[in-house]
């Protein structure tokens, strides 16, 4: 068989031969950043919430003594996972579940793959929504608590909607560099993008033109997630008009108001 | 005159920031359809006053009664601050909703209506405050008069027994405080238990039927709005009158 000379024909040649290996890379890839971003949100909602349960002073003791302790558990979490690369606590946290047992031969490892991923992200996260919920003006949770609502329902509803709305970019920050950073995964042999064209460089020993694909591929997925959030963004911020509503039975009287400068 | 029921009693009220005392033995009674004034200096604690009465602040001593019961023990918090309305200086509009989805939110969650009679509840209201067809605009589209009067539906339709206004009209542009005044009277004059901080002198003279004038974290002066107004007993009533009446 005749081997390309050129960088492009390799190129052609490797895609040709190997297109199906990306393609799968390029899955779990997204698979394991979306997955691991959608629950580490979730994660750091959670802590969010959990570390401003407020107290009062007809709070019981014991469950004061308890808040406490939470919170010391919870900040441990967020340095422990925000101070280690999140490739040695791949290591630490896969050969530890085996040793102890937790894992074993047949466990996927695109799901031990995701569980890291998810705390991981779940400590940033649980920093960011809490910068989230600081800029949202101190005044909107107390007309929450003014007309009764409990701490999470004006979480739920008043503050995190704001909170999440202020913290995108952040958001779609962690997710790109999700995308990016789960090639460190390879250690743990997941068959993410960067293992996947590691394995097809070693056929034919052309590291250089697979891994300029490689480059290639994962800038689009970056690019790509960075303008579908920007999208989320602008739908976040509702409709710029709105409809005065002359009567509430004859539609023609009502006036389509287009503000020219609108905050937010 | 027949006996008013009491709703509200405040029974020696204490509130420091740190080591500042804010508020000192602070008693009184509100009682069903009172409309009652607070006036004062600035820093004389009347915001704080309010916001104990509803806990956005921590009493840091005595005792708020609620229909006789403790309002701290005797009432789940949610149920008692659903029932003791709050309007805010800054309005604090939902703004992640529109005007409807800020009446309907409370309603739903805390009260546990069903969408339809939360709405309608709403719209009422609204229509009660000239708000209704703007219903679907959002609080940044709104000027500040019509933000309040969009808070002041959103208290309502919560049906509350007692409403607080903390300087309802102190944030607002001088030709929109009249828009908000008169829903306030119109509230007044429908029997609506009313509990009011305000520097409106001329709205506390006329609509209010009782005046406390604080000063200091204290009450000085307690009284129908003609005696506190025409022939105040204190020395610093009547020199706090003549700085903010001469104007």
């Amino acid at each position: 068989m005749q081997l390309p000379s050129t960088f492009f024909g390799w190129v052609g040649f490797l895609l040709e031969k190997y297109g199906n290996l990306f393609l799968l890379g390029t899955g779990m890839t997204l698979l394991i950043s979306l997955t691991g971003t959608v629950i580490g949100f979730l994660i750091g909602l959670l802590v969010a919430t959990l570390r401003t349960i407020p107290t009062t002073r007809r709070t019981p003791l014991p469950y004061k003594v308890l808040k406490n302790i939470l919170n010391v558990l919870l900040n441990i979490y967020i340095e422990v996972f925000r101070g280690t690369p999140m490739i040695v606590q791949a290591m630490v946290i896969y050969y530890g579940a085996m040793q102890a047992g937790l894992i074993g031969r047949g466990t996927p490892v695109p799901v031990v793959a995701i569980f890291i991923v998810s705390i991981n992200t779940g400590a940033y996260m649980a920093e960011i929504i809490r910068g989230g919920i600081i800029s949202v003006d101190k005044g909107q949770k107390e007309a929450a608590q003014a007309i009764g609502m409990t701490h999470w329902q004006s979480m739920l509803n008043v503050v995190l909607p704001q909170a999440v709305r202020n913290i995108m970019p952040s958001i779609g920050n962690e997710f790109v560099v999700n995308i990016k950073d789960s090639s460190v995964l390879n250690v743990i042999a997941v068959s993410e993008l960067f293992f996947m064209s590691k394995s097809a460089a070693g056929a034919y020993l052309r590291y250089f033109e697979v891994f300029a694909i490689t480059a290639v591929i994962y800038l689009i997925l970056t690019f790509t997630v960075t303008r579908i959030l920007r999208l989320i963004e602008r739908k976040m911020d509702g409709k710029a008009t709105y409809t005065i509503l002359g009567s509430q039975t004859d539609s023609q009287s009502a006036i389509t108001i287009h503000p020219e400068n609108r905050e937010g | 005159m027949q006996e008013k029921q009491t709703v509200l009693t405040i029974s020696h009220l204490n509130k420091r920031f740190g080591t500042q005392e804010v508020l000192s033995d602070i008693s009184f009674d509100i009682a069903a359809g009172d409309v009652t004034c607070i006036i004062g200096a600035s820093g004389s604690g009347k915001s704080t006053l309010l916001r104990c009465i509803n806990f956005l602040e921590e009493p840091s001593g005595g005792q708020i009664l609620f229909h006789g019961k403790d309002a701290e023990s005797g009432w789940r918090r949610a149920e008692y601050q659903s029932k003791v309305g709050m309007v805010f200086q800054s309005f604090n509009l939902f703004s992640n909703m529109t005007v409807l989805e800020n009446c309907v939110c409370g309603q739903m969650k805390v009260l546990k209506r069903d969408r339809k009679t939360a709405t309608a509840k709403s719209i009422f209201y609204l229509d009660k405050v000239g708000m209704a067809p703007y219903q679907n605009a959002r609080p940044a589209q709104l000027s500040g008069g019509q933000k309040q009067r969009v808070a002041i539906a959103r208290a309502l339709a919560m049906d509350p027994e007692v409403l607080l206004f903390d300087e309802p009209t102190s944030a607002l542009d001088p030709e929109m405080v009249g828009e908000v005044l008169s829903v306030m009277r119109d509230l007044a004059t429908g029997g609506l238990t009313m509990l009011i901080v305000t520097h409106e002198m001329s709205f506390a003279r006329d609509v209010c039927n009782r005046v406390i004038f604080m000063d200091q974290g204290l009450i000085a002066e307690d009284g129908a709005p003609s005696e506190i107004f025409t022939k105040p007993k204190q020395a610093r009533t009547r020199e706090f009158l003549s700085r903010v009446l001469d104007r």
